[in-house]
């Protein structure tokens, strides 16, 4: 059958090209490694904790964002973020903390006009890694905040009244933002160069010899145990964006028009291609969750690990394939699947556990298949067994299945079309 | 036999193929020649059951390819205008793969991808990634790739543009070859010395409309010039144009600012009659040349244009 000469051929280039392979596998297996790295040397037994001193002029949405992230009963132990004023520069002199952020007067206002401004972050230099993962944290915010003032001012307008509420927003005001999150999200890279919120960051005072908060070194497992599962799923969002982007390749290349002219018909063309995009999505997300056995992760039972690789491939691969069936260039296609790959992964919880981020976020944490398949992970993790997790199985699979079948119809009809 | 029936299609507003017809005979080598945008890569896409047209039909020996594609397109061998072959495969891997499409398998497929590649010159690079080959040699991979299953009917589509005379030699050489062997082809191209050298009959074709199909002699009769006078000089504007036309035995292929091509009648009166009844015409006369009727002055007849852009 045609399919699977069409699967067979795009696992042969896989293997003609290790080094676009080996790379492809390699990013996610970087970036949560890296993670390992920074908070794997410090830290207790029970986690990491961040001391973040804020000092906030402007009562700012960042600002609230932070402090709303460190009260959650999640953080305990985690994160510690501290309200402080001008005393907080000489609490950094102390080595109080790991950083202090300053948000300045008028932050806000100028996020929201778009007029450049600056968050300051001072760092302890006495610490090596944590002053870091506030940087990098902050830098995220500011990124996103960057591209929240020109893309998406009205629907900061609607989260900022979110937080003045002393009640829960109305599901239909929470499904309406995201709604208009994600068309907006489209725009997006047009709109992140140059930033508008510029990261300043200083050091203060001289080394003090050990780190302020030493505490017993702790494995890298138990931190990849966190990090893992997130980077994982961007991995396999990532490997299911290289194998669809091919279809288009084909497209735009002629391939698909010289292998419509071969008895090949146009379903068994793409049956071959969703299986390549599944047999790749699920390889490589299994090897993701083998290189995090290997450093030690306790993943779960084997059985059900192996269930949520399979469902969260397919996930991946049905969201991919829905993208990829959208646009009319591969170039197209790879803008939007970053942004949707991104976008989803920060707020599905991927990068940021979901437990700490606000609260009004949890809902549309829930719309993104990213958050089905990272809590699978950590759930069966934390102890649960196949059965916590069915209910993930099932959103992934389907919601996955109904990507691909979808994806694959509007392909088919342009090739029916003969589009091509 | 592939019978081509009143294939029609457009793209929005632009009717890129209007009502073609014709037929390629079994074991003829069928030239089908036009101008860049005339309509030939649509045709032979909606042969070769790619586009699907938007009406007529196309019978590969009696068999709709619309209705049983893969029936048919077992038999059929096709080229394309742009290569399309996996750069970052090797020539053996594509051509190995394409091969499996056609249901062959170990070592037959084996013995017909190395007669293939030997075939256009590519033995000794069968094993390179087809990204680092040249462009003619990635034609000659994709030539080789249309005639692995050995079809019975070969659609090529100007498989020699852009490639050195060495190359196009060999195409050509190959493709005279395949067609000795019994190979019914259909040959696009918008090369008059091509279609005039390689092809038993020639179509053309102009924006999306056959003109006229028949042999090298049969077009050139059809056009009905025994001479083609191509005359240099001042022809502008629409009384140059008349006054040629007023001129016996004449008519008027094309008038221009630098030049003007007049064909002469074979019973009429002659060149001779002709020359001086342009002097005395009161044109701007430079210079005259005769022309023997070739495929060039049958398509300015048809169309008043030369075919070169
Ligand atoms: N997919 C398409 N969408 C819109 N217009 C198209 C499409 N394909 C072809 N056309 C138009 O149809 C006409 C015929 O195109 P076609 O490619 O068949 O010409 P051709 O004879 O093969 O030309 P060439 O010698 O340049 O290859 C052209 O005007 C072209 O612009
Ligand atoms: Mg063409």
């Amino acid at each position: 059958m045609a399919a699977f000469q069409i699967l067979r051929r795009d696992l042969l280039r896989y293997l003609r090209n290790p080094g676009r392979t080996a790379l492809l596998f390699a990013i996610p297996l970087m970036m949560a490694a890296i993670f390992a790295v920074v908070f794997g040397g410090h830290g207790d037994g029970d986690g990491i904790t961040i001391r973040v001193l804020l000092w906030d002029e402007d009562d700012s949405l960042l600002g609230r964002l932070l402090q709303g992230a460190g009260d959650r009963p999640e953080s305990e132990g985690r994160l510690e973020v501290v309200p402080v004023g001008p005393e907080g520069v000489e609490m950094m002199n102390r080595g109080d903390a790991s950083a202090l952020v300053h948000l300045p007067k008028g932050f806000t206002r100028a996020v929201i006009d778009g007029t450049p401004t600056a968050i300051e972050v001072v760092k302890n230099p006495a610490q090596r890694f944590l002053p870091l993962v506030v940087e990098e944290g902050v830098v995220l915010g500011a990124t996103v905040l960057s591209a929240g003032s020109r893309a998406l001012r009205p629907e900061l307008d609607v989260i900022s009244s979110f937080l003045d509420a002393d009640h829960r927003p109305e599901d239909a005001a929470v499904a309406s933002l995201s709604a208009s999150f994600n068309r907006r999200a489209k725009q997006f890279d047009l709109y992140l160069f140059p930033p508008v919120v510029r990261l300043e960051a200083v050091d203060v005072g001289a080394a003090k010899g050990e780190e302020a908060s030493a505490k017993k070194p702790q494995g890298i497992a138990a931190v990849l145990s966190v990090f893992l599962p997130g980077f994982a799923i961007l991995g396999v969002l990532f490997l299911a964006q290289s194998a669809t982007r091919d279809m288009l390749h084909d497209r735009e290349t002629g391939v698909v028009r010289q292998l419509l002219t071969a008895p090949v018909t146009p379903a068994s063309y793409l049956v071959g291609k969703c299986l390549s995009v599944l047999v790749v999505s699920a390889a490589g997300l299994g090897l993701l969750v083998a290189a995090g056995v290997a450093a030690g992760v306790a993943w779960g039972p084997p059985l059900a690990v192996a269930a949520v690789v399979v469902a969260a491939a397919v996930a991946a691969s049905g969201t991919l394939l829905l993208v990829m069936s959208v646009v009319g260039s591969e170039r197209q296609g790879d803008a939007l699947a970053t942004i949707v790959i991104m976008s989803w992964c920060m707020l599905g919880g991927a990068f940021v556990p979901l437990a700490q981020m606000p609260a009004f976020l949890h809902p549309i944490a829930r719309t993104t298949l990213v958050y089905w398949a990272t809590s699978a992970f950590s759930s069966l993790i934390a102890g649960g067994g196949i059965a916590d997790i069915l209910p993930n199985l099932a959103v992934l699979a389907g919601g996955g299945a109904l990507g691909i079948a979808i994806g694959a119809a509007v392909m088919g009809r342009r090739l029916a079309r003969g589009a091509l | 036999m592939i019978t081509v029936e009143r294939l029609r299609r457009s793209f929005g507003d632009l009717v890129a193929v209007d009502d073609v017809s014709f037929e390629v005979r079994d074991g003829e080598i069928l030239g089908l020649l036009g101008p860049n945008g005339a309509g030939k890569t649509t045709t032979l896409c909606m042969i070769s059951g790619v586009l699907k047209p938007d009406s007529g039909r196309v019978l590969v020996d009696g068999r709709d390819i619309w209705l049983e594609p893969t029936v048919v397109k077992r038999h059929l061998g096709v080229v394309p205008q742009e290569v399309a072959v996996y750069e970052d495969l090797t020539a053996r891997d594509n051509l190995s793969f394409w091969g499996s499409l056609y249901g062959l398998s170990g070592s037959e497929l084996k013995e017909r991808v190395d007669e293939g590649l030997s075939r256009v010159g590519l033995a000794d690079r069968a094993g390179d990634r087809v990204k680092s080959f040249s462009g003619g040699m990635k034609r000659r991979l994709n030539l080789c790739m249309g005639l692995l299953h050995r079809p019975r009917f070969l659609l090529l589509d100007e498989p020699t543009v852009g490639i050195d005379p060495q190359a196009r030699l060999n195409i050509l050489e190959v493709i005279r070859g395949v067609a000795a062997g019994g190979t019914t082809v259909l040959y696009t191209t918008h090369y008059m010395e091509e279609a005039q050298e390689l092809c038993d009959r020639i179509a053309i074709i102009d924006h999306g409309r056959i003109l006229t199909v028949g042999t090298l002699d049969e077009l050139t009769r059809l056009a009905g010039e025994a001479e083609v006078l191509r005359l240099t000089g001042g022809f502008a504007g629409g009384e140059a144009r008349d006054r040629l036309q007023a001129i016996a035995g004449v008519r008027v292929l094309q008038a221009g600012d630098g030049s003007a091509m007049l064909s002469v009648a074979a019973g009429g009166p002659g060149l001779l009659a002709v020359l001086p009844a342009v002097l005395a015409s009161g044109l701007a006369l430079d210079d005259v040349s005769i022309q023997r009727p070739n495929l060039q002055s049958v398509f300015i007849s048809l169309t008043g244009r030369e075919l070169r852009d």
